[in-house]
């Protein structure tokens, strides 16, 4: 068991490392160190560094390119002058996406060079350039996210056959026409962002522990118990254990435990499960974005906008706590016709459920609390030392591994493929926007919009993303928003505190509430409730949750104008 | 003693499928065998491929959906069993049917609005036909 266990984590190092080791390339080839260099740097129309620019220096003397060099992640480029230095020089820029840029060096800085001294160049700025592939690629994000929406294909399944669509596209179609290439596979696959992987990958194993130790069965008894017939008790305390379950695990995974108890408990008192559940799924929803862990978008947010759990602690968790206050009193104010007509029902049924209400395996839940305690203060003081949050939580998923000692396969069944295969995926189809310019162009248009404002441009991001977030779903949505946000944080003053990624964090977890497919763990929620004879119907949770939307997401705001 | 065979799956909707069987138990004296259908299928509308534990925590949201149905039998001295099966609904029916072999099945009729009901009005026939034909037992459809 012990040997296996060892293999698994080694084998999970060792991909880890190939992956996460730098793959960058190098710019220049090993010519003398005697020459003299010519340096600079390459940045698209949006001041963002332009990577992978091949730099061609020609001369009118001689028709093959003399030298040449690639830009690096920052943008920057290093090429050697040649030896002997002609008369004339012209530096080529050329990439995909992007019109091709000359540059002929002037007397003087021919005259530094040849002088020996290196040279450094200013800025060049390379304009974006619509291809075919603009098209394709914009189309193709756009059928992947109406196959979500409409849920013709399964999530992971409609991102997966876009990215494979986009990448045989760009080989089969290059041949053909050089305007039908979107991206090669290293360029794709270094679109993917293995913080974001790696971290859900470890919260998932710890998850798993977690799940299978009834705790979310205990604690959803302890809410009844506590409420002593207190309908409003009950349904604050269970909106208080949903979200702050939430606001650690995943909020498909705490709503898929926290749905069969939930209606268990409706039952024993007589009541509609759905005047519990809509609460709760809300109350996930809402407390969710308080962390860096709580959701996945927030998980995509922190990694690119490398914003650290505390930043989220500080700077979201208050808008959160206002947001879930007017939450709960709207639930109250919906349900307290409902909820007053509660009443005990047999005594077998009760019975049952303080059965089901006990911890069932208290070693690993124990083992589980000093570790989730170990990995909540690696999260919160790790910053520090630059610990990423994927680190972390390996460390932590190791940790627990080796303490509880499960049945390997049985771990390595809990980490939900399908879900990172759907984050890979969805990364290279959210990059093949960005790679063809759909995505600076979209930014242009909002940070047009905006100007500089920045009051402006927080209500513009907040609602914006929390009523598309109703419609498509919020994962994709984040993930094409990230590069907007980017922008429009270097273009609007007063935006560089990274106020902008806390409204996205916002508007679109919190607009999942506006709508039943607006996040997973409605549909979820929905689809145990229907199992359970009760049904959440499209029309039903939309007046439900559209006025949830209004309140939190207007609390929250109001929270981000006073913080920033 | 074949018994009735009643699947059901909670809410308002089942209620008349509960009572419908437990009048008809009183009536010729057979024990009901109240079965629940896990079925995870909506798991497809999420990204996440975690069944097992969900299957547990969806057996026992099962059972205590039976028991209910079970206390209502046995409120009106009828005597009663419950049985969980993981599947789709329709196959599963059809597999205790055989297994049991009861003299009676006893149905919930579909409600308009819910268009995705497995036994929708159109299948309804169909399926109550192939019950009869594998088991000989009667179906009867509350509403």
């Amino acid at each position: 068991m012990v040997r296996r266990i060892l293999t698994f984590l080694i084998l999970t190092l060792f991909v880890s490392l190939l992956v996460l080791l730098p793959m960058e390339e190098i710019s220049a080839g090993s010519e003398s160190l005697d020459q003299p260099w010519i340096f600079g740097s390459i940045q698209d129309s949006h001041g963002q560094p332009v990577k992978g620019v091949t730099i061609s220096l020609l001369s009118e003397s001689t028709p093959n390119t003399l030298t040449s060099a690639i830009t690096q992640s920052d943008g920057r480029f290093a090429i050697q002058s040649p030896e002997p230095l002609p008369d004339q020089i012209t530096l080529v820029f050329n990439r995909p996406h992007f019109r091709q840029f000359k540059l002929n060096l002037n007397d003087n800085e021919l005259i530094t060079v040849k002088s020996g001294n290196s040279l450094s160049l200013s800025t060049i700025i390379m304009e974006r350039e619509i291809t075919t592939a603009f098209w394709i690629a914009g189309f193709v994000f756009i059928l992947v996210l109406a196959l979500i929406a409409t849920g013709l294909l399964q999530n992971t399944l409609a991102a997966f056959a876009g990215a494979s669509l986009l990448l045989a596209i760009s080989y089969l179609g290059k041949p053909i026409t050089e305007s039908l290439h979107i991206f090669n596979f290293s360029q794709a696959i270094s679109y993917i962002d293995w913080n974001v992987i790696f971290l859900i990958m470890g919260m998932m194993i710890v998850i798993a522990v977690v799940e299978n130790t009834g705790i979310f069965h205990w604690l959803a008894y302890f809410a009844y118990r506590i409420s002593g017939g207190r309908m409003w008790v009950l349904l604050s305390v269970l909106m208080l254990i949903t979200g702050i379950a939430s606001a650690f695990l995943d909020n498909v995974t705490t709503m898929l435990l926290m749905t069969p108890i939930t209606v268990q408990i409706a039952l024993a008192l007589n009541i509609s499960p759905l005047v519990l559940l809509i609460p709760e799924v809300f109350a996930s929803n809402v407390i969710g974005v308080s962390t860096l862990i709580g959701t996945p978008t927030n998980i995509m947010i922190g990694s690119f906008g490398e914003i650290t759990f505390n930043d989220f602690l500080f700077n979201l968790t208050p808008g959160v706590f206002l947001a879930f206050v007017g939450l709960v009193i709207y639930s109250w104010f919906t349900y307290r016709k409902d909820l007053s007509e509660a009443k005990s029902s047999s005594p077998a049924l009760l019975e049952k459920l303080a059965e089901r209400g006990k911890i069932t395996n208290p070693d690993n839940l124990k083992k589980a609390g000093w570790i989730g305690g170990g990995m909540l203060l690696l999260f919160i003081f790790g910053e520090a030392i630059h610990l990423p949050p994927s680190v972390t939580a390996l460390i932590g998923a190791s940790a627990l591994l080796i303490w509880i000692r499960p049945d390997i396969e049985e771990m390595i069944g809990a980490v939900d493929w399908t879900t990172l295969v759907f984050f890979m995926s969805l990364f290279i189809v959210v990059g093949a926007i960005q790679e063809v310019g759909l995505i600076s162009i979209i930014a242009s248009q909002i940070g047009n919009l905006i100007g500089e404002n920045l009051i402006l441009a927080m209500i513009v991001v907040i609602w914006l993303s929390a009523f598309l977030s109703m419609i498509v779903a919020n994962i994709p949505f984040t993930a094409a928003m990230l590069p907007v946000i980017a922008y429009l944080s270097q273009i609007v003053p007063g935006a560089e505190t990274k106020v902008l990624y806390y409204c996205l964090s916002i508007g679109a977890a919190m607009g999942g509430n506006g709508s039943l497919i607006g996040a997973s763990a409605n549909m979820i929620t929905a689809g145990i409730s229907e199992r359970a004879g009760y049904r959440i119907t499209y029309k039903y949770f939309l007046q439900k949750g559209f006025p949830a939307l209004i309140i939190t997401v207007s609390l929250s705001s109001l929270w981000l104008f006073l913080r920033f | 003693m074949p018994g009735i065979l009643c699947a059901i799956r909670g809410g308002p909707s089942s209620q008349s499928t509960i009572t419908t069987s437990i009048q008809l138990a009183r009536d010729i004296g057979e024990t009901i065998y109240f079965l629940y259908v896990v079925n995870l299928d909506f798991l497809s509308r999420s990204t996440s491929s975690k069944t097992n534990h969900i299957s547990q925590e969806m057996e026992e949201m099962g059972e205590f959906i039976l028991l209910g149905a079970q206390e209502q039998a046995t409120e009106k001295n009828v005597s009663s069993e419950g049985v969980i099966r993981d599947g789709q609904v329709a196959d599963e029916i059809i597999s205790y049917c055989e297994e049991l072999d009861p003299s009676y099945v006893v149905l919930g009729r579909p409600q308009e609005e819910q268009e995705d009901n497995l036994l929708s009005n159109e299948r309804l026939k169909a399926f109550t036909d192939r019950i009869t034909d594998i088991c000989q037992a009667s179906v009867i459809l509350s509403s």
